[in-house]
Parts: structure tokens; sequence; C-alpha cells
């Protein structure tokens, strides 16, 4: 299914696959499985190619589209961003291995930031800076707002006191975006303020933390007594909470694309199973596939919906529905390429069963995805209060 | 394709809407239960939407998912979306004055399992409104059809789950008329049009059933509270409208596929009916759940739409047959 669109946006397209064809790197074609899975194996958390991979993208206008060149882009418009996602889920081809900079710390800067934050946005767009975003701890997880890391004004620097946990890219990351209490007598989403920490301030410790497969690519982050410059405060004082919404907002209606093609990759991944298998006599096997299927294909079917209206100016709830849809059909996709293995399903041995544990591994990783970023809870939360008018508890 | 609508569509869309909530009422679906003639108003007064079987599948489903949405009964949809695009595929005599709104008529063509495709068995199953509707486009192996009015032909209403659709057994052995050569690709083309219709009313059944939820959620209060403040509440009507919305999606791309000829319409079709049937009977049970008690009884109306969404799961093919197919394609048979 691929919506037909205009000369404008077509023209778009063949140059976009003009450039990808001569520039996607080599390693960058192995598929979705490389951003999650691997990651045991996986020496370096982002590898110089997928650097080098940010920066050309960046350099040719190709990072994200929307915004102006200065900024990794070339002015896009929505119909044409939607058209580049497409295109980069169809080849699977990630933009960036580290999300934080580019998608979270510079629309953030862009709308909040004074010109000095602002001249930090390009190298965080081409991946020059690696970023963190210190945001959860271990009291505030999905109550984000009861975050209690202090920062207390001390002439011309706060000093931060505090821990911040599942700190993506926190191991390798020169900067980060702090979410510190800076009045703790006002109501909770009164008094928090964003700064910019160099990860290198003295005080910071930095312990790796393994997830459940195994892999550590996020960190629990301790400060003590950090000093960060009074000027590194992003915004107004105690009024960090609203920033902690930004994203690319012009993104927003088009994100849907890369999880939905996730998933029809998967479903296609297991129809390969289920033959290498030999279970295509299986009349249970084929149903649960094909329900995945129909699942899959009315989502992408909602998605063009969705962007449909949004392109009219209307909003896209459709967003919230896409998130928690996706997150828990992959879950439950790669459920079934386990269970699909049988007895080998208990090993991830080279000798025996499929794909080097592939499916084990992929199952595993994807309870972050009903976790990280608001769990499916959260999402339903969201969609009965926001999209259809319910009373907050 | 693109799936905004255009502001024809919005108009059809919004008449249709006033209409039937004017027109169709559930107390006309009751009066049915038990004298079908108390649906024949309603036909007057949606006859002329008829000719939305002659036009865009897409404009169609945009109807029906308004006839769906009161549980209409009466003989339009067989005649809209079954027999209307048969004749005017096969370029019938009878075409104009069917697309007119002046006579009525239905298909009968599936064996006793109920499947919709050509079949060499002599009593056809399933065949809506029969007994109610002017002519029957009988369809035999070959395919062969032929249309044929429906009095005196041996038939039997079948006791049905949904009252608001009347199903017959019709014994098609000693037919008067001659039989025409169908082509294959031609009956093909039909029944999917007919099955994304019927989709298409389910997404508009699931909403019925949902709003009846969510309305009631806001306003009935236990613990002193509304019960929609609840979560428990929340995420089941934050689970429904996702499948509602999914489904709603997956028919207006089955729609614009059919419409267009695109190679991908077999599996939209069947993507389109599997999905609505799911929103319509997740939202059909979870509503009288959230209701509780007042949803079970006989008084309110939320049986007629559980009903109707029970008995459309189980027309022209229920989810399992439609993902069989489904798989038949994804693992080339």
């Amino acid at each position: 299914m691929q919506l037909s669109f205009g000369p404008e946006v077509e023209d778009f397209r063949v140059e976009l696959v003009a450039f990808l064809d001569e520039h996607v790197p080599v390693e960058a074609r192995t598929g979705f499985d490389m951003m999650d899975s691997g990651a045991e194996d996986r020496t370096e958390v982002i590898p110089e190619w997928a650097r080098r991979w940010q920066a050309t993208l960046f350099d040719h206008g190709w990072m994200i589209p929307g915004y102006p060149a200065a900024l990794g882009g070339r002015d896009a418009t929505p119909i044409q961003t939607l058209a580049y996602l497409e295109e980069m889920a169809r080849r699977r081809v990630p933009r960036s291995l580290h999300f934080p900079g580019y998608a979270i710390v510079a629309p953030s800067l862009l709308e909040f930031g004074n010109a000095e934050q602002q001249a930090l946005i390009p190298a965080a767009i081409r991946g020059d800076t690696i970023w963190c975003i210190g945001m959860s701890e271990p009291d505030a997880g999905s109550d984000l707002a009861g975050l209690s890391t202090r920062a207390e004004l001390d002439g011309d620097r706060f000093v931060v006191n505090g821990q911040k946990v599942w700190t993506s890219y926190a191991t390798v990351a020169q900067k980060c975006f702090v979410y510190v209490r800076t009045d703790p007598t006002a109501p909770k989403h009164k008094g928090i303020s964003l700064l910019i920490v160099d990860m290198d301030t003295p005080g910071i410790e930095i312990r790796p933390l393994r997830h459940l497969s195994g892999a550590a690519n996020f960190a629990e982050v301790f400060f003590t007594d950090v000093e960060v410059p009074a000027a590194n405060l992003v915004g107004a004082q105690n009024d960090g909470w609203r920033i902690t919404q930004g994203s690319l907002a012009h993104e927003r209606a088009g994100l849907w694309v890369e999880g939905v093609s996730r998933l029809e990759s998967t479903v296609q991944s297991l129809v390969d199973l289920v033959q290498r298998r030999g279970l295509t006599a299986d009349a249970g096997v084929r149903r649960r596939v094909a329900a995945f299927y129909e699942q899959a294909a009315s989502l992408r079917a909602l998605g063009y919906k969705g962007f449909a209206s949004f392109a009219q100016g209307s909003s896209a709830p459709e967003h919230s529905y896409m998130r928690l849809a996706t997150a828990e059909l992959g879950k439950a996709t790669y459920e079934l390429g386990m269970e699909l293995q049988g007895a080998d399903a208990a090993t991830r041995d080279s000798e025996r069963g499929e794909e080097n544990g592939r499916w084990v591994n992929m199952f595993f990783m994807s309870f972050a995805n009903t976790i990280a970023g608001g769990t499916s809870e959260i999402q339903r939360n969201i969609i009965a209060q926001r999209v259809l008018g319910l009373p907050r508890a | 394709m693109d799936f905004t609508l255009s502001d024809e569509q919005q108009l059809l869309r919004d008449t249709a809407r006033t209409l039937l909530a004017k027109e169709c009422p559930p107390s006309l679906v009751r009066a049915h239960i038990d004298d079908p003639a108390a649906a024949d108003e309603l036909w007057l007064r949606v006859a002329d939407f008829v000719a939305l079987g002659g036009g865009p599948l897409t404009d169609l489903c945009l109807f029906v998912a308004e006839t769906g949405s009161v549980a209409a009964p009466g003989p339009f949809f067989a005649t809209a979306a079954l027999f209307a695009p048969l004749l005017a595929a096969i370029d019938h005599e009878l075409t104009p004055a069917v697309l007119a709104g002046e006579t009525t008529g239905t298909v009968a063509l599936a064996g006793a399992d109920g499947v919709w495709a050509a079949n060499d068995e002599p009593v056809k199953h399933f065949v809506p409104e029969l007994d109610r509707v002017d002519w029957v486009a009988v369809i035999e192996a070959g395919p062969t059809v032929r249309v044929v009015p429906t009095d005196e032909l041996p038939h039997r209403l079948l006791a049905t789950i949904d009252w608001s659709r009347r199903l017959f057994e019709l014994d098609s052995a000693a037919l008067p008329g001659t039989a025409a050569r169908l082509d294959a690709a031609t009956l093909d083309e039909v029944v999917r049009r007919a099955t994304v219709a019927l989709a298409a009313e389910q997404v508009g059944t699931a909403r019925r059933l949902f709003d009846m939820a969510l309305e009631y959620a806001k306003q009935r209060i236990q613990f002193d509270v509304p019960i929609g403040s609840f979560q428990a509440i929340q995420h089941k009507l934050a689970n429904v409208s996702l499948e509602v919305e999914r489904a709603d999606s997956a028919v207006q791309y089955a729609a614009m596929a059919v419409d267009a000829l695109d190679d991908d319409r077999r599996r939209a079709a069947h993507v389109a009916k599997a999905a609505a049937g799911t929103a319509a009977t997740h939202s059909a049970k979870d509503s009288i759940q959230i209701h509780g008690g007042i949803g079970y009884t006989w008084e309110h109306d939320l049986h007629l739409f559980l009903r109707r969404a029970y008995g459309s799961e189980a027309w022209l093919g229920p989810t399992g047959w439609h993902h069989d197919r489904l798989a038949d394609l994804l693992f080339n048979a």
C-alpha cells in the first residue's frame, strides 16, 4: 500500500532514491534488527560507519528534510517528509543510531533555547555531539513530574544532586539534557527546570546498566555536587515541564511509518520462518500469521488516514494509536516467532533454532517498546483522556 | 489514493447520518422483528441512494456505514450492495430501474457452507431479504446467472440471531427462465465489493456500540465518580477505539483499492472484513460489559446492535475464513 502523490513529492522521492543508491553504507543495509539486537555482540554503542552516515545525511540535506539546509534539511513539506520516512523505512535504513540529539535536543532548543544554546543544534543533528536525556529516575518513571534530582542556584551556577536512570547513550555522550527540581515547594509540574550539562563535569558518575537481554546500552547517572553554569538553563527557571513534550512536531504525523514498516517486515519474516520450519500446512499457524498481516495492513491504512487529516490541519490522534498498536503487536509477532521453533526455542545456539537467536533476542528487546517513552498503559490513558475525552481519575 | 474525503463525500455521509437517525430509530428495528413491513417506510426514504450501488464503492461504503450504525432493516443492502452491482456488471436490462430505486432484488449464491462462491448445490443459503424484494439473481456453477421474480419461489426463512437482517434458504432446483453465462472474474469482483460494503456496515455498527459505551461511561456515576474515570474502563475503551479506527481505515483503503482495480484489492478486502468483524464483535462485548446490568436487559437497545454485529460477522465469511484466504495469498496457497 502506498499513496500516490503529486509530482512535487515524486520528484523529491526520485532525488532521495538516487542519493540513497549512491551513499547508503553497506552496514546500514542489514535491516531494522541492527538497531536493537546484536547489542550483546556490538562492541561500540555507535559504530564509526553510523557516525559517517549521519554526517553524510546532514551534509546532503537528508537528515531532517523539513529543516533548512543549515540544520541538515531542505525545507521539505510535510508530505515530502512522509515520503522520506516511507522510503527510509522501506529500505530499512536508520538515519542515526542515537536519537536524543536530533529528535529531542534539537527541536527543544529551537523552540526554547537562547542564541548561544541554539548554536549547539547543528552538531546535535549531524551527530558530531552525542547527547543523552536525563529524565527518568528510580522514583519517577511514568510519573515523570515526580522527579527529585535537585538543582540549587548558587550565584552564577547551579549545584546538582541526584540520580537519573535508563539514560540511553550516557556512556558515550558529551552532553546531557538534565531535568531537575529547582523549586521543591511548588506543585510538582511547576518546579522543574532544564539544564544542559557537560558529561565530563566533575561529580558525574556513570554506571552502565545491563538490560534483560544482557546488553548494556543505557546507564544510571549519579550527580554529586555537580556545578553547572547558570547560563546552561534552557528556557525560564521552573518552566521546564513543557519542554519535556518536545519532539519533531512536523515529523510527528509520519513517525508511525517506521513502526508499521518494521511490523510488516516481521510478518514477512514469520511467513519465511513458517516455510522453513515446514509448517505451511498448519491451519492454526497460517491463521495467526494472517491475523498479524491484517493488523499491520490496517494500521498502515490508519496511519495514512491520520496523515490525510493532519495535512488538512487537524491534529493527528492516530499517533497515540499507532504507538500503542505497533509496540504491542511487535512483541506478539516476535513471541510467535519463538513459538514456531518448538523445542529449539529454548536455545540461541547457532547450530539449532533459527537465525542465530534472532527471534528470542527481538522478543526480549521488544519489552522496551511497551515501556520506554510512555508505557502502553500510559498510552491508553492518553487515548482515553485526550482523544475520547474521558475524565481523569 | 488519498484518504481525504471530498466535500461531496462529507455531505453524503452527513446526509445519510441525519436521514437514518431520523428514519430508523431503535423502535423501528424492534417493530421489524415481528412485522417486516415495519421497514417499508424506511425503504422509501433510502431508495434514492441505491444509485450508489452503480458508482464508486467508496461512496456506497460511506452510506452503508450509516445503515450499519442504526442496524437498518429492509432491502437496501441486498439491492444496493449485491443485486445492483451484479446487474450493472452483466449489463442486465433491469439495471436502470434498480439503480433508480424503482425495484428491489437480492442475490442467491452461497452453498450450505456459507461461502459466497459458485457451486452446484440446488439449495442456496443465507440469501438476504428474499421475501421482501422483487427479484433474485441466482448464481449457479459455471458460473451462470438467472434473474427471476421472487413470487412463489420455494424458500424458507431462517431463524437468525440478528432480526434486522432476514436470511433465507432458496431451492433453485426448478427455477424458471434461462441462465446466462457469467464471467468468473466479474463474479469475483461483485462478491468482493459486497464484502467490503458489509465491512463498512460493520464499522458503522462497531462505532454505534462504542459511542453508546463511551457516552454511558461519562454519565454513569458509581463510587461518586463517572465510571469512565476508572482506568479499567478507560483502557477497554481505548482498545476498542483503536480497533474501530483501524477497521474504518482498512475499509476505506479496500474500497479505494477495489475502485482502482489495484492489485492489492484481494488482500485489502480480506483485511477489511476481518478488521471490521473484530472491531464490531469486540465493541459489542465491551459495550455490554461497560453498561453493566442495564446492558443485559431486553429493554436496552444494545442487544439490537450486538445481534447485528454477530450476524454480520458470520455473513459473507467470518473473520477466520478471511484470515485463511489471506494466508492462501501470503503462503501462495
